[in-house]
């Protein structure tokens, strides 16, 4: 009897081995364990079974019914696991296609390399100022040192709305009007559109500009060497090799052009420097003191300097574009790239 | 200005490198923008004597020639008859090129071979005679390259010659420069006139009328003078600087005035009549002809230059066409004088003539160098179109030319500029390398006077730039300025604007940047109508094209036109910012007005990911955006309004913006007859906001509010409201029982259709309700909404959905 209930379990374990689903399982629950089971028989079945076999048989059969139920329980829990697994792969997505997410916007790139400099300067202290595009002749050449009549206004080419006003040519005459309402120390950064009669791959007639001033009393030629030096190593690299010429500015003097080493052929010459190895990059000088006499500081007291640079000259060296017209052409292709 | 090396090293020794030397310019303040080496047109030609000409047996127009290059005999066959035994003339062996790009071959001409080909001045494009074969001095040796035995070659530095270094106009100047730069001497082109007794005095006057145009003015005379053309190196030289060679005597005047800055001119005497210079100004409406040919109605102020009768040049500017010098003039009478700089400037940008002349007087030429000018300019026409010259020179000088002298230099001034420890005496003798006179008058004190050529130094500051751009920038040491703290000046509408930008990149945008300025029918396009303010464009007087003619009153012209581009290249799908401003003419002398504006336009597709979003789109896409940068701002008070509509758009899909009582903007979709009208064919949503407005509402500080811990009660209910009812009408209501309880309203839901009357919808409103203090009971709830609910009904007519059919 004893080998009957041994080959029972037998059977039973095998047919769970074999089961591939729930159904099958709970069949086999049925089958063994049901009101009409096979274990459940043999239970039944307990009073012929010898006297002295009698606790022995119903030990086992109770051990096995206990045994089977949770190999069931358990095959049964596998089963369902699998189920759920296998319904999530059926749930399974195309994770390459694209995501839905907005893409993110460009900032223009003339705005960044602009912001770049701003930030450069206001941690050296500067404040970033801004004025008037359109601007009286009086603040645009006048105040600045370039009377009427003087061959410097050659030096820009101006568009005119009305005898005494003009699209400012410079950013230069925020400067005034920051000087005129502000005593020294003075530390200002004026960045913004400015506007020459000159079209061409180099030129177009708007672009933008920065220009910078510092005034206080000692300020020499040799702190805008330093500032200035600071700034375009901080822009350019540190191994940028940097130089200051002499030039003219009717605003400054002395004034310098700063070049910096050739961008692109550090310095070998080529046609982006004209082979001279070097690239203009800014105009600097000391501030003249028939500025300083529009503005009413005393130049015996305050000395400064003052810069200027042409943005879309930075961005261009900095990215490598050849043609400045780019910048104002809105193409998708050119603005996703910044 | 274009300058020769070889002429140069006429008045200064140079042992330099051409590359050495440029750079040495350039690094003080004469940037040198090329450096260019010329050759001759031809190769392969060498000096040769003639040994012998012989008749050709079998052409009367051609010789035989034998000729040597010293080591090696030729025959070449010839057709000058200018040549004879003992000539050096110029050799163009086989092998060799001439000017054109032909190469000598051997050849038989009527039978005899020639080894090469005698050449004519015009057959080497040294000069234009054409007439015989060219002819080199005797003593040349035979056999040395042509180039180099007429010194063909040069080297030519183009310098950009900033507005203040009017000393550097000239090849002397130049020199000066270098002599200064390399501590040589100066050699001044020597000048030896021998006069004939004729006076000039006696012959011809000139009358000053205008003293304060014309301070000085000179002349001379020359007679018996024959025309024809320059010397090879005086041509050389003139082609060298970029100047076309005319004739003997205008190349003379020009060439003087390259060499020494002072334009000069020559008249043909027998054309002046009254043998009279009378120098005025031009009186209204005065016509001329200038030596160009062109006819040119002078404006008043314009100093002529004239004779006893009629104008016969434009002071300073050119010379007129009826007292040229011709082929057959044999008297000239000479000028050398000093114009004032702001009248030739004037004129000269008014005639639009800015000529090399003019272009030296405006600047400032040197007023001791009118006299030395006139008097080598005399001496080279008379030794080069053998003239004879009169006794004497008129000196008119009626104004004396204002020259600075003793400019007060103080050494601690140069050192507090410049930030070096320069020393007096490294100071001192830049100055006098510089040409200036330097007197010490105190302790670091000197006074010092600047050459006259030197117009542009006339104060301490002046004299402290030439000292350290001759010391040399590179040697001042860069130092850090040591500065006070000062004030910062506060930029908040910067902030505002990078603020928007970032918000605008995270929800997609991209920015663009416009030109200011636009096509007037870009501003016709949009339709403003006559009393929109929008109208009032400014003008640019003087616009590279119609193109860019107006400034934009309006910066949405720009983002249409963007997508416009586009949509060409392939992308219809833009999501696009600007930020920048628009203008408004205001009045006549004033600035116009400028506003600082954020625009956005959006078009096309939802999405970039077609695979998923089909859909195009629409109002509330852009407005959503508008809405999150008043909220990522912090600005509340923030309302749309449909009774104020711009006329750019559809009426039924546009809406005006206010901040509080405030106009901000306009949004809307782009009226469909200004797309029509633009060529747009597809929606376009835009907006436009003062950002100044935005700017002066903006908080900075930030007040933390407690947050009630306490649940709230929602209370949904749907109204039924006519079609055209807005959802900040009923807001409206709602916010006018001013309820603390009531926390929040939004909409759900917005129905039309089945089961809602035509012309009707619902409106679907989530109420909730939430105490600070306390659980709200529902009880409490309900009174409250109960009593909201029956004021929207009482003020819309509004029925609830659901209880529609109860009532009655
Ligand atoms: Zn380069």
């Amino acid at each position: 009897m004893i080998e009957d209930l041994q080959r029972l379990e037998n059977n039973a374990l095998a047919e769970l081995q074999e089961a591939s689903n729930q159904e099958q399982i709970l069949l086999i629950r049925t089958k063994y364990l049901g009101r009409k089971g096979l274990l459940t028989g043999q239970l039944r079945n307990i009073a012929q079974v010898p006297d002295e076999q009698r606790a022995l048989f119903g030990k086992r059969c109770n051990e096995i019914k206990l045994f089977l139920t949770s190999r069931i329980e358990e095959e049964l829990n596998k089963q369902s696991q699998n189920e759920k697994e296998n319904k999530l792969l059926k749930e399974k997505i195309d994770v390459t296609l694209p995501g839905r997410a907005i893409k993110y916007g460009r900032i223009h790139p003339i705005t960044q390399i602009s912001n770049e400099i701003c930030s450069i300067f206001s941690s050296f202290g500067f404040s970033i100022v801004e004025g008037p595009e359109i601007e009286l002749d009086y603040y645009n050449f006048e105040a600045l040192n370039i009377p009427k009549d003087h061959p410097a206004r050659d030096m820009q080419d101006t568009f005119y709305i009305e005898e005494n006003i003009v699209l400012r040519t410079h950013t230069s005459p925020v400067q005034v009007r920051v000087m005129e309402k502000v005593k020294p120390p003075v530390r200002i950064l004026s960045p913004g559109k400015v506007y020459r009669r000159d079209s061409d791959v180099s030129h177009t007639p708007m672009f933008h500009q920065i220009e910078g001033l510092l005034v206080d009393e000692g300020i020499t030629f040799g702190d805008l060497k330093g500032i200035l030096t600071l700034f375009l190593k901080k822009i350019f690299g540190q191994e940028t090799k940097i130089r200051f010429r002499p030039s003219f500015f009717p605003f400054t003097e002395p004034s310098a052009e700063v070049d910096i080493c050739c961008v692109m052929c550090r310095g070998k010459g080529c046609r982006v420097c004209g082979q001279s190895g070097w690239l203009e990059i800014l105009g600097s000088g000391m501030v003249d003191p028939a500025v300083f006499k529009y503005v009413k500081y005393n130049s015996e007291k305050y000395t400064g300097f003052a810069f200027g640079l042409g943005v879309e000259r930075m961005a261009m060296l900095k990215y490598g574009i050849s043609d400045i017209r780019l910048f104002y052409e809105n193409d998708f292709r050119f603005l996703r790239q910044f | 200005m274009l300058v020769s090396l070889k002429w140069l090293k006429d008045y200064v020794d140079i042992d330099l490198k051409a590359e050495k030397l440029a750079e040495r310019l350039t690094m003080s303040g004469l940037e040198v923008e090329s450096v260019k080496e010329i050759f001759p047109e031809f190769k392969g030609v060498v000096t040769a004597k003639i040994i012998s000409v012989k008749p050709h047996p079998n052409a009367d127009k051609l010789s035989l020639c034998e000729v040597t290059d010293g080591s090696k005999k030729y025959l070449v066959v010839c057709g000058a008859k200018n040549i004879k035994a003992g000539d050096v003339v110029p050799l163009a062996k086989v092998g060799a090129t001439i000017p054109g790009g032909y190469t000598i071959k051997p050849s038989v001409l009527r039978g005899e071979t020639s080894e090469g080909m005698l050449c004519s001045e015009a057959e080497l494009a040294i000069g234009e005679d054409a007439s015989g074969i060219m002819q080199l001095p005797k003593n040349m040796k035979p056999g040395k390259p042509l180039e180099k035995a007429l010194d063909l070659e040069d080297t030519v530095f183009d310098i950009s010659i900033t507005p203040n270094r009017a000393d550097c106009l000239s090849v002397i100047g130049i020199a000066r420069e270098v002599a200064a730069l390399t501590g040589k001497k100066i050699k001044m082109p020597k000048v030896n006139i021998k006069e004939i007794s004729e006076n000039i005095k006696s012959l011809a006057s000139v009358k000053i009328m205008d003293a304060e145009l014309c301070p000085r003015y000179t002349a001379r005379m020359i007679k018996k003078v024959k025309i024809g053309p320059s010397p090879v190196w005086l041509k050389t030289r003139l082609e060298a600087c970029g100047m076309r060679a005319i004739n003997n005597i205008v190349d003379v005047t020009n060439f003087v005035m390259l060499e020494m800055g002072q334009p000069l001119h020559a008249f043909d005497f027998r054309y002046l009549e009254k043998n009279k210079i009378i120098v005025r100004k031009s009186k209204k409406n005065e016509e001329f002809i200038s030596l160009d040919g062109k006819s040119r109605k002078l404006a008043d102020e314009t100093l002529l230059i004239c004779d006893g009768v009629k104008p016969v040049a434009i002071g300073g500017i050119m010379g007129g066409l009826n007292s040229e010098v011709k082929e057959d003039t044999a008297i000239i009478l000479l000028e050398s004088a000093y114009f004032n700089p702001v009248s030739i400037r004037r004129s000269a940008r008014k005639l639009a003539m800015p000529t090399e002349a003019a272009f030296r007087f405006e600047r400032g030429i040197d007023p001791e160098g009118v006299v030395k000018a006139l008097n080598r300019a005399t001496q080279l026409i008379a030794e080069l179109a053998d003239g004879s010259i009169c006794k004497n020179y008129i000196d008119e000088y009626p104004r004396k030319i204002r020259q600075v002298k003793n400019i007060k230099l103080r050494l601690e001034q140069v050192r507090k500029i410049t930030g070096t420890q320069i020393s007096a005496m490294e100071v001192t003798k830049i100055l006098r390398n510089l040409g200036m006179r330097t007197t010490r008058s105190g302790k670091g004190i000197y006074l010092v006077t600047p050459p006259a050529f030197r117009v542009d130094i006339t104060r301490e500051i002046d004299l402290i730039e030439e000292i350290v751009r001759i010391y040399g920038f590179d040697r001042v040491p860069a130092s850090l300025p040591n500065v006070s703290v000062g004030e910062l000046l506060p930029n908040s509408h910067l902030k505002l604007e990078d603020n928007i930008r970032k918000i605008m990149n995270g929800m997609g945008f991209s920015e663009v940047i416009n030109y200011s300025f636009i096509a007037p029918a870009s501003v016709d396009s949009l339709l403003f109508p006559p009393e929109d303010e929008r109208l009032n464009v400014v003008k640019i007087n003087n616009p590279l094209t119609e193109e860019q003619s107006v400034m934009r009153p309006t910066i949405i012209t720009g983002l249409l036109d963007t997508l416009k581009k586009n949509i060409n290249n392939g992308y219809a799908n833009l999501k696009i910012f600007e930020l920048g401003c628009s203008f408004l003419h205001e009045k006549h002398g004033k600035l116009p007005k400028e506003r600082n504006m954020f625009a956005s336009l959006i078009s096309g597709k939802k999405m970039e990911n077609l695979w998923d979003y089909k859909s195009n789109v629409d109002f509330y896409d852009l407005k959503g955006c508008l809405e999150n940068i008043f909220y990522a701002l912090k600005l509340e008070n923030i309302t749309f309004k449909s009774d104020v509509v711009d006329t750019l758009l559809h009426p039924g899909k546009s809406c005006s913006i206010f901040l509080g009582d405030t106009p901000l903007g306009y949004m809307g979709e782009i009226h469909p007859h200004i797309l029509e009208n633009i060529d747009l064919k597809q929606v376009v949503y835009v907006f436009e906001i003062n950002t100044d407005i935005l700017e002066k509402h903006l908080k900075d500080e930030i007040t933390y509010r407690d947050f009630s811990r306490f649940p709230a009660i929602t209370r949904d209910v749907a109204f039924i409201v006519s079609r055209d009812m807005e959802a900040d009408y009923i807001f409206n209501i709602i916010s006018s029982f001013k309820e603390d309880l009531l926390e929040n309203v939004e909409i759900f839901d917005i129905y039309e259709g089945k089961g809602i009357p035509e012309n009707a919808k619902s409106v679907g409103l989530r109420f909730s309700y939430r105490s600070a203090e306390r659980t709200l009971t529902d009880g409490e709830a309900n009174i409250i909404h109960d009593k909201i609910i029956r004021g929207i009904v009482d003020v819309t007519k509004a029925k609830i959905r659901g209880e529609e059919n109860q009532e009655e």
